[in-house]
């Protein structure tokens, strides 16, 4: 298909990764203190998002109130910097609609809503840089600044895409690879085998998709824990300064 | 299958293998133990489930990242972070949002907004009795949009949001300063919240993180009825001895005091230069003392401004390496006087 050979008959990938490894995860809470009431950085090898949480907050427009549960409103915005080709990105762009939408699905079930009646959480997302897992890193972010803002939910939300290369599974996709395979992203619900979410936008064999899946869940456990350590060791460090 | 990562970060998880491991072997709950959303808190059903928890199959789990607290038999978790939460009595600072039939929206920095009541707030002229229709339609003469006001909270709403009154001459419209909003996890309660500062400045620390830096009222509360010319709290003064508290007035005082000017827009025309370096600079202290995320409190602010004195210029305190030292300054000087003490 693609003149780049993704997965070397050594078990190589471009990057020099075994088909089970992920990239570098990087992710750090509270970054903007002053400026929202949770917030995130999460870097995913060279896909890079700041999340920023304001709310349960009264709704701006009256219409949205729900008194049954809180509105959640994501709002993703790609930079027109983080593609090595710069491109000029309109707000009301298809694709970040469908993200928008996909993660308020998402989330919807993962945050205990009937907390917060009459109010609004809206979740304001800005990827600097991708190199694929957009919509992993996304809701990563998402996951942490929610954490971060205080709000309940009833588990992480760790997201990690995986892709297909002939029979054997690939984790943890650049664009390289996105670009010559199909792949899917899933969001798993804490450490449990449950997914809130699942996007697979072309085909993948159905009897691969098992593997497929199993190798993703493995993922995103692996990256529920490492974004568990940094809540902790955010908690730690904001439980010594209160101790008076 | 094992998921291999290319770098690994500095590894804490010995830690926190072995705090969770803890808190199953015991099967209950230990005292300041940290907990993430989803972890187990325990599965014994004779807890009763409070906030930040959540109940499934007979296990009870958290739902925000905090420490555990165990009151009786309720056990709950407390976020680490979070809006303002009110509670009855509570002192706040806010910002009217919109005001409404009878009564007006009020932002305090919490999940909603809360409501001021047109019957919750001091007429002009301190007459004492119902509000009539004519008032209903004069309210934003009283208090409009954006306009700030301290208040306590009467009431909570079952849906979590609260209702303000305003009937005290300590509360009311705010004038003659400047606002500032800080985490409301920093502010420590107390049974005072207004403080006059060193340098004629006064402050109210709102519990839920708002603050207002003004200008100390010419003549302080207390001397207030002294300085007034006003025959009648002359007389009322003669009677000797009798001293309201702090804060509160009398009735007969209130009809005085409260005239139309309680809800003017008007600044006090002589604010002098030095009061507003003042107000700056204590600004610039409690945005440190935030920056360093220690909790606010009265003493802690008068030795931030001692430490800031330092400093020539109060505009130099927004520098990173200021506000870092003002901290170490303020913690420094509170170990000193726990060692005298």
């Amino acid at each position: 298909m693609s003149r780049l050979e993704l997965y070397s008959p050594e078990g190589l990938r471009v990057d020099g990764r075994r088909w089970n490894e992920l990239r570098r995860f990087d992710c750090r809470i509270n970054t903007h203190p002053q400026s929202a009431d949770g917030s995130s950085y999460v870097e995913q090898g060279n896909t890079k998002v700041i999340c920023m949480v304001s709310g349960p907050k009264e709704p701006s427009n009256k219409s949205q109130q729900n008194s049954s549960g809180a509105v959640i409103e994501f709002n993703v915005s790609i930079a027109s910097f983080s593609t090595t080709n710069r491109k000029k990105r309109s707000k009301n762009e298809k694709r970040t609609i469908e993200l928008n939408t996909t993660l308020e699905r998402t989330f919807e079930q993962s945050i205990i809503r009937k907390l917060y009646p009459r109010t609004t959480i809206s979740v304001n997302l800005h990827v600097l840089a991708q190199d694929g897992g957009l919509l992993a890193a996304l809701t990563n972010a998402s996951t942490l600044a929610l954490i971060d803002a205080g709000i309940s939910m009833y588990d992480y939300i760790s997201g990690i895409s995986a892709g297909l290369h002939d029979i054997s599974p690939l984790l943890d996709l650049n664009t390289l690879e996105e670009s010559g395979m199909s792949f899917l992203t899933i969001g798993v619900v804490g450490n449990s085998e449950k997914l809130s979410l699942l996007l697979l936008e072309d085909k993948i064999p159905l009897d691969n998709l098992e593997d497929l899946l199993a190798i993703a869940i493995a993922g995103s456990h692996r990256i529920r824990d490492l974004m568990d350590q940094e809540v902790r060791r955010h908690a730690n460090l904001r439980a010594s300064k209160l101790v008076k | 299958m094992d998921i291999l990562k290319i770098t690994q970060p500095e590894a804490l998880s010995q830690d926190v293998e072995s705090d969770i491991e803890m808190s199953d072997n015991e099967n209950e709950v230990t005292g300041n133990s940290l907990v993430t959303p989803g972890e187990l808190v325990t599965d014994d059903p004779v807890w009763m489930k409070g906030h930040g928890t959540y109940f499934l199959d007979n296990k009870t789990y958290s739902s925000v990242a905090g420490s555990v607290s165990r009151v009786n038999r309720l056990l709950s978790v407390i976020p680490l972070r979070g809006r303002y939460q009110p509670e009855t009595g509570d002192h706040v600072v806010g910002r009217i949002t919109e005001v409404g039939p009878k009564r007006w929206k009020v932002d305090i920095g919490g999940k909603q907004d809360a409501v001021l009541m047109l019957g919750s707030v001091n007429l002009p002229g301190g007459v004492l009795r119902r509000k009539s229709e004519s008032d209903e339609l004069q309210m934003r003469n009283f208090l409009k949009e954006g306009d700030l006001l301290n208040a306590e909270v009467q009431s909570i709403f079952s849906n979590g949001s609260a209702s303000l009154h305003t009937r005290s001459l300590k509360y009311g419209k705010l004038r003659n300063g400047i606002f500032l909003k800080v985490p409301s996890n920093l502010i420590i309660k107390s049974k005072n919240h207004s403080f006059d500062l060193p340098g004629n400045i006064s402050i109210i620390l709102g519990v839920n993180g708002y603050i207002w830096l003004y200008k100390t009222p010419s003549s302080g509360r207390k001397n207030n009825i002294n300085a007034s010319s006003n025959k009648a709290q002359a007389s009322f003064d003669a009677k000797g001895g009798y001293n309201p508290g702090q804060g509160s007035v009398s009735i007969t005082r209130l009809e005085e005091e409260s005239s139309w000017e309680i809800y003017s827009d008007k600044n006090d025309p002589n604010i002098t230069g030095s009061v507003r370096k003042n107000i700056a600079s204590y600004y610039n202290i409690i945005k440190a003392l935030s920056h360093g995320e220690l909790g606010i409190t009265e003493q802690r602010i008068i030795m931030g401004y001692e430490a800031s004195l330092a400093y020539g210029n109060s505009g130099s305190l927004i520098e990173k390496e200021a506000m870092e030292s003002i901290c170490e300054d303020v913690l420094n000087s509170e170990k000193m006087r726990g060692d005298a003490s």
